[in-house]
């Protein structure tokens, strides 16, 4: 039953994000403690500083007191297991703590509502590319396995090849020079205008910024996936029903469409998934040449500013938008295949 | 499997591999990288680069931010090109000097620059090695015979000292006193002397009102420093190694980085890095990943369960975010970021290579093997890796590019190793200095288009080995 395998699915995906979390916070275990004594001293000093009606042995007192019982609130004086196992717990309940020194657009410190920001505008982008890539991709894979070895099909994989190797930052940097200095046609990074307008022309705005991140996200994108899409496509026509179904004197669109597409479905989403998420994990710093304020353009201030905190946060959130993104791969996958869906081995 | 057998298979993938056109243009390209790389010290033009790119005062002679020589064919105006002269003529004459109106013996080590420019250079620089007491005049004569009195140099004390005199820096006021001598007094007053450098005056004809417009004056310049007889006659007192740089424009074949940092000679450099990072990484990743993938296989049950449980962990960790958190903590060296690079990317060929080896060890010669006595690690190494490797070259090729970009990636951050160059670090000074909003091309283009040319090497390589390999995706 389909039902049964998502759910298995889905507590598989939970399960290997757990597991994650605990390995970095093993990992990362020591920085982790320091920063966060260095948060509670901080947070003891500030406190001690409104208590005005103290005499200084009184304060010490308290001072101490205090600090015993936050290291106890944070199980600092606990084995490491345990402190460890802590923090395991607490990222996977998305309870980060607060940054030491990014603040989100509110003024506020705590983690996540900084990473909640970030999160959105990452999404806009990596989908509203994903969309065109899609596109542009599927069309051309098609068309290039129509032909294979023709004049098509030998130029766009040729250029695959050639920008294999091609970071997306780089293009990025290419593209501000060429656009931005030498034609001044686009602003040079940001989410929108200082102001920003207001009504219809804030959308205007917000796509005026947007044009060229998504324009080096796609020009890279789309190669790869339709040079994949063209083998996994070729692969199929070459069966024999396809050629039973050409001999019945089906038309050419209805057999690509009809029966190729359909066969080659699963695969396809695999691709598609899979090359949004390794352009989502790789990309992901190309949102700092932009000054695009998303999650990658968050890890960049976070190594600038040595923000232990967000860096962790921003580490445990893309995992976790990883680790989702894996598993909708395999739900997609089970839902097209109908082997999955009743029961049988894919 | 004998080395004849293997000579063979080798000549058949040869006959192969050399119909493929783009795959002959990829070892191509490699095998001219490794010449470079190979003969590195020729192509330098500085040769301490390594191990000097951060030192600010290796470079100190050189122009900030010019941009490269051969743009002089694209201008109207052909700016001046760096010129380092290293050997001076060295004459010893009775003549004049600032210092000695009445004249006196001299040492004079004289360099001849040829000026056919239109726009001066920025600066003209004389360095010296000099023991004890030395004093020294620096004058420059112009083609139109005038001489220009740049400065004088006395130091005291000296072991084997270096000296460096800038023109630029040094040579100002006496520069403007030769121009305040022959200029009229309308012309000084009416201009003035902000932006103008000394090189400027000296390399442009005279005129009342030289500040403002100047036409340059092309010809052979002889740049002199004079040395006293008097002094060099004493013990101990020695002046060696003089030397002339003039700064240009325009400087070297890719220009010059804001830190007056020659860019040609740290890409070249960076090569070796690039070569080295992306081979090393997955050269070992994927012999790693098929030794899994085989083992995970042939051993089967419980072995295979665990062994695809840790493999699954790896594939669900978002390659380029945990690196980059884990270079910002512990600030690895290269070294600990290429160990690091292979802990995270072994994981590609396993899944492939355990279907095949799932279906060889089915096999009747391998049957035939366990019936003669064979333990489970000689099939493994010499029954099912020598025929199961070869399909993972193309592994290798194609996972060369996305190492380099990885480890780009990192030093794009500033989390690279400072004591190497590679082509991202450069990338992250120019991107934390604002080059692309500054139009600083010349110091963007050429480390990723580098970083390009070298995935698409690999890719070439990679793609026609694919073809050769599987034979299934060929084009009918």
């Amino acid at each position: 039953m389909y039902k049964w395998y998502a759910l298995k699915r889905i507590l598989r995906g939970v399960f290997m994000f757990a597991l994650l979390m605990f390995l970095f916070s093993l990992l990362f275990n020591q920085v982790n403690e320091r920063t966060q004594r260095t948060q509670i001293f901080e947070q003891v000093k500030l406190e001690s500083q409104k208590l005005t009606n103290m005499r200084s042995d009184q304060m010490e007192a308290w001072r101490s007191h205090r600090l015993d019982q936050l290291i106890k609130q944070y199980k600092l004086d606990r084995p490491m297991l345990e402190r460890v196992m802590f923090r395991a717990v607490n990222t996977v309940t998305f309870n980060f703590g607060k940054s030491t020194v990014i603040k989100s657009s509110r003024g506020e410190q705590e983690v996540l509502t900084i990473l909640m920001e970030a999160l959105p505008r990452t999404m806009l982008l990596f989908t509203t590319a994903l969309v065109f890539q899609l596109g542009i991709g599927i069309t051309l894979g098609l068309k290039k396995a129509q032909k294979p070895g023709g004049s098509l099909d030998k130029s766009t994989s040729f250029v695959t090849m050639i920008i294999f190797g091609m970071p997306t930052w780089w293009l990025g940097m290419m593209l501000i020079l060429f656009f931005v200095y030498f034609l001044k046609l686009f602003p040079s990074g940001g989410l929108n205008s200082v102001p920003s307008p207001q009504g219809i022309m804030f959308l205007v705005d917000r796509l005026w910024h947007m044009a060229l991140p998504v324009l080096t996200l796609v020009l890279l994108g789309f190669w790869g996936l339709s040079f994949v899409i063209r083998n996994i496509v070729l692969g199929i026509l070459q069966e024999d029903y396809i050629m039973s179904a050409r001999a019945r004197g089906i038309p050419e669109n209805k057999v690509l469409f009809g029966h190729t597409m359909r066969t080659a479905a699963p695969p396809l989403v695999t691709i598609a998934l899979l090359s949004f998420l390794a352009s989502f994990s790789g990309g992901i710093i190309f949102e700092g040449i932009f000054s695009w304020p998303g999650l990658g353009n968050l890890f960049w201030v976070a190594v600038q500013q040595n923000d232990i905190p967000v860096l962790m946060g921003d580490l445990a959130l893309t995992t976790g938008l990883y680790q989702a993104g894996l598993v909708i791969l395999d739900l997609t996958y089970g839902f097209l295949d109908p082997r999955i869906k009743v029961g049988g081995k894919a | 499997m004998s080395l004849k057998d293997t000579a063979y298979r080798f000549k058949e993938f040869w006959d192969d591999f050399r119909r493929e056109k783009a795959g002959l243009v990829g070892l191509g390209i490699l095998l001219f990288c490794l010449l470079v790389v190979i003969f590195e010290p020729v192509f330098l033009p500085y040769k301490d680069v390594n191990g000097n790119w951060r030192n600010i005062s290796y470079w100190e002679d050189n122009t900030r931010a010019a941009p490269p020589v051969w743009t002089n064919l694209f201008s109207a105006k052909k700016s001046a090109v760096t010129v380092q002269i290293d050997e001076a003529l060295v004459k010893e004459e009775f003549t004049k000097s600032e210092r000695y109106p009445a004249g006196i013996d001299m040492r004079v080590y004289s360099f001849e620059y040829e000026y056919k420019y239109d726009l001066a250079p920025v600066d003209i620089i004389l360095r010296t090695v000099a023991d004890g007491n030395i004093n020294m005049d620096i004058d420059v004569i112009r083609p139109d015979g005038q001489v220009v009195y740049v400065g004088s140099y006395t130091e005291s004390g000296m072991q084997n000292t270096s000296l460096r005199f800038s023109i630029d820096t040094e040579g100002r006021s006496n520069v403007m006193n030769f121009v305040r001598e022959r200029s009229s007094e309308f012309g000084i007053n009416m201009s003035n002397t902000i932006g103008v450098r000394p090189t400027n005056i000296i390399f442009s004809e005279l005129a009342s009102d030289m500040f403002r417009a100047r036409t340059p004056l092309k010809g052979t310049y002889t740049i002199r420093a004079k040395v006293p007889m008097t002094t060099l006659n004493v013990a101990g007192n020695n002046v060696d190694d003089v030397m002339l740089v003039v700064s240009g424009r325009v400087s070297g074949i890719l220009g010059t980085d804001t830190s007056k940092r020659d860019l040609f000679s740290g890409i070249i450099a960076g090569l070796k890095w690039a070569l080295f990072i992306g081979l090393i990484t997955s050269i070992i990743s994927v012999l790693i990943g098929v030794m899994y993938g085989i083992i995970s296989a042939y051993f089967g049950g419980f072995v295979d369960t665990s062994m695809s449980f840790i493999w699954e962990i790896f594939v669900s960790v978002p390659v380029l975010p945990v690196l980059i958190v884990m270079s910002a903590i512990f600030k690895p060296s290269i070294w600990i970021i290429i160990a690091s690079l292979i802990v995270f990317s072994w994981v590609g060929p396993v899944k492939t290579v355990r279907s095949m080896a799932l279906q060889m060890k089915e096999e009747t010669y391998i049957e035939a093997a366990k019936a003669l006595g064979a333990g489970k690690w000689r099939i493994i190494f010499k029954h099912l890796a020598p025929l199961l490797l070869p399909y993972s070259f193309a592994n290798m090729a194609l996972a060369v590019p996305s190492t380099i970009i990885f480890e780009a990636s990192l030093s794009l951050l500033g989390l690279g190793d400072p004591t190497i160059i590679t082509w991202g670090q450069i990338l992250h000074d120019a991107q934390s200095s604002g080059a692309t909003l500054n139009g600083l091309w010349w110091w963007i283009v050429p480390p990723g288009l580098f970083i390009a040319v070298m995935g698409m090497t690999f890719a070439f390589l990679g793609f026609a080995m694919d073809k050769i390999l599987h034979p299934k995706l060929r084009t009918r």
